[in-house]
């Protein structure tokens, strides 16, 4: 065997052949080299990486084919142990592609097989060569300590319900501390979450969900392992988004601030009882009760420079809800829009909020950010 | 346990001469080690504490190995014998035999085993060129 050969050329594959390694490295690479050496005996003196991996590979095969079909037959005899005349049939199966003596013999005695004979041969004629190295026995299986019961060790299972002869819940300092750690990997994503509900206050029911079940995917095993409840409600009172909801009062909030454009536009609702909130008729209804007003504020705040962004913010024409009829509503805007600058219709988003007045009063303002946010955009 | 429920001398005479020939192989170490084949066999589900089973099986083996072998010896040398007419300095480098994919792949082929390889991978210099005068 040339391993001088071998050095230059196996540092450009040794990469390759790192990605490929498998749980059978040991065995692959003994028998790469068994390979070798039952090779050199027959009078090669160097070998190709790729031919030699590959002789290897059809080498293991064989084994594992004389293997399988052993088994079969086994099984075929209704054993599960398998015998040397299953060896031999197996032995039979795979030598049918070269041929052996006696191999067109309907009935034959096993034990006088051709491929034994042709094995006795071979056992006789050719030269002993012990394998390089001395294998030990693999895969070494590791002794699985198991959790011992409550019986063994003396503990009263927590619980009716608990049977004395299951294994005991492990000590609670493995897992008490386990909630900190859960607790301080949720915060840098709250206040992730924080900062993008901010700028879509609509979607944030939906995010505080989403996390919501995140936290309680992490809490999961912690919770579901030790029926401890103590442990839980410690868990629940860490976690603030597994907390109860407060009830109205109990907490006190700064009142919210309407912003002027929407006090008009509750003054235009209170002024119209009639007008209808739900449907597409809303959004038209909504402009012509807004109209008067926009024309007034047109006129007064067109002034400053400092108040143009506020102005952009007053006298856009109010929400576009429901737009059920596309067109309608797009051409409606931009008649609008011919009197003022242009602005993008981002209403569709919205267009599910708008089942209640609150809503519509929130939606509102959001979309008043939300285009306030595009203006500012547009402007650079 | 026989397959073949033959009475007569003749059984017992192949049965003595195959225990014989198992105990004998108790005495021959075959190159194939005794822990690999035992790693494979169970992988493919054989089942049997005897050792002595574990020992056909590597010899099988080593057997259709170095019948492989032999085949791909053989047609590296006939592939030798049709390159003699250049100079010396490739007879010389010729003396090495070397295993390559292709005596290898048509050895195989005769004992039922399909093996394509890639011509070449264009990924070093030495690309494409006769493997035989290939520095290795």
């Amino acid at each position: 065997m040339s391993d001088g050969g071998r050095e230059s050329e196996r540092e450009p594959e040794k990469p390759a052949r790192q990605k490929r390694a498998g749980g059978d490295e040991l065995a692959r690479a003994a028998a790469r080299l068994a390979v070798a050496q039952i090779s050199e005996s027959q009078g090669f003196q160097t070998f190709q990486h790729s031919a030699l991996e590959t002789l290897s590979d059809v080498a293991v095969r064989y084994i594992y084919e004389i293997g399988k079909t052993a088994n079969f037959y086994a099984n075929l005899s209704g054993r599960t142990e398998c015998n040397v005349f299953d060896i031999i049939q197996g032995l039979e199966d795979l030598g049918l592609v070269q041929g052996f003596l006696g191999a067109s013999d309907i009935e034959h005695c096993l034990a006088n097989s051709g491929t034994v004979k042709e094995l006795v041969q071979y056992v006789d004629e050719a030269e002993k060569i012990p394998f390089a190295y001395s294998l030990p026995q693999f895969p070494v299986a590791k002794d699985r300590k198991l959790t011992p019961s409550f019986l063994q060790i003396g503990e009263e299972p927590p619980g009716e319900h608990i049977p004395a002869w299951l294994p005991a819940f492990p000590d609670p300092s493995t897992y008490a501390p386990s909630s900190s750690r859960i607790e301080r990997s949720i915060e840098p994503p709250t206040s992730k979450i924080d900062q993008e509900s901010h700028n879509r206050k609509v979607e944030r029911s939906l995010l505080n969900l989403h996390q919501r079940l995140a936290c309680s995917g992490l809490e999961g095993p912690s919770l579901v392992n030790h029926g401890d409840a103590t442990k839980a409600k410690q868990a629940v009172g860490s976690n603030p988004f597994l907390a109860a909801p407060l009830q109205f009062g109990e907490k006190e909030v700064s009142p919210v601030l309407l912003p002027a454009k929407v006090k008009l536009l509750n003054e235009a609702i209170m002024r119209n009882p009639s007008m209808e909130n739900h449907g597409r008729d809303n959004h038209i209804s909504v402009l012509e009760a807004l109209a008067p007003d926009i024309e007034a504020m047109e006129s007064r705040l067109l002034d400053s420079e400092e108040k143009e962004k506020k102005v952009l913010l007053n006298s856009r024409p109010a929400v576009q809800f429901k737009i059920g009829i596309g067109r309608k509503s797009l051409g409606t805007m931009q008649d609008l829009s011919l009197q003022k600058k242009s602005f993008e219709v981002t209403s569709p988003w919205f267009g599910r909020e708008n089942e209640k007045d609150d809503k519509k009063m929130r939606a509102e303002k959001i979309l008043k950010e939300s285009m306030g946010h595009t203006q500012e955009l547009g402007h650079l | 346990m026989n397959h073949n429920q033959q009475p007569g001398d003749g059984t017992h005479e192949d049965d003595a001469a195959l225990s014989d020939f198992l105990a004998s192989l108790m005495d021959y170490t075959p190159t194939i080690p005794d822990e690999l084949v035992e790693h494979y066999l169970a992988k493919s589900g054989f089942q049997c504490p005897d050792v002595r089973l574990i020992r056909l099986v590597a010899v099988a083996t080593q057997k259709f190995v170095a019948e492989v072998a032999t085949d791909a010896l053989q047609q590296c040398k006939a592939r030798q014998a049709a390159v003699v007419k250049d100079k010396r300095d490739k007879q010389q480098k010729d003396k090495r035999l070397i295993l390559t994919m292709e005596d290898l792949s048509r050895a195989l082929r005769e004992h039922g085993v399909n093996v394509k390889h890639q011509e070449y991978f264009a990924d070093s210099p030495s690309t494409g060129m006769d493997p035989a005068s290939r520095d290795e």
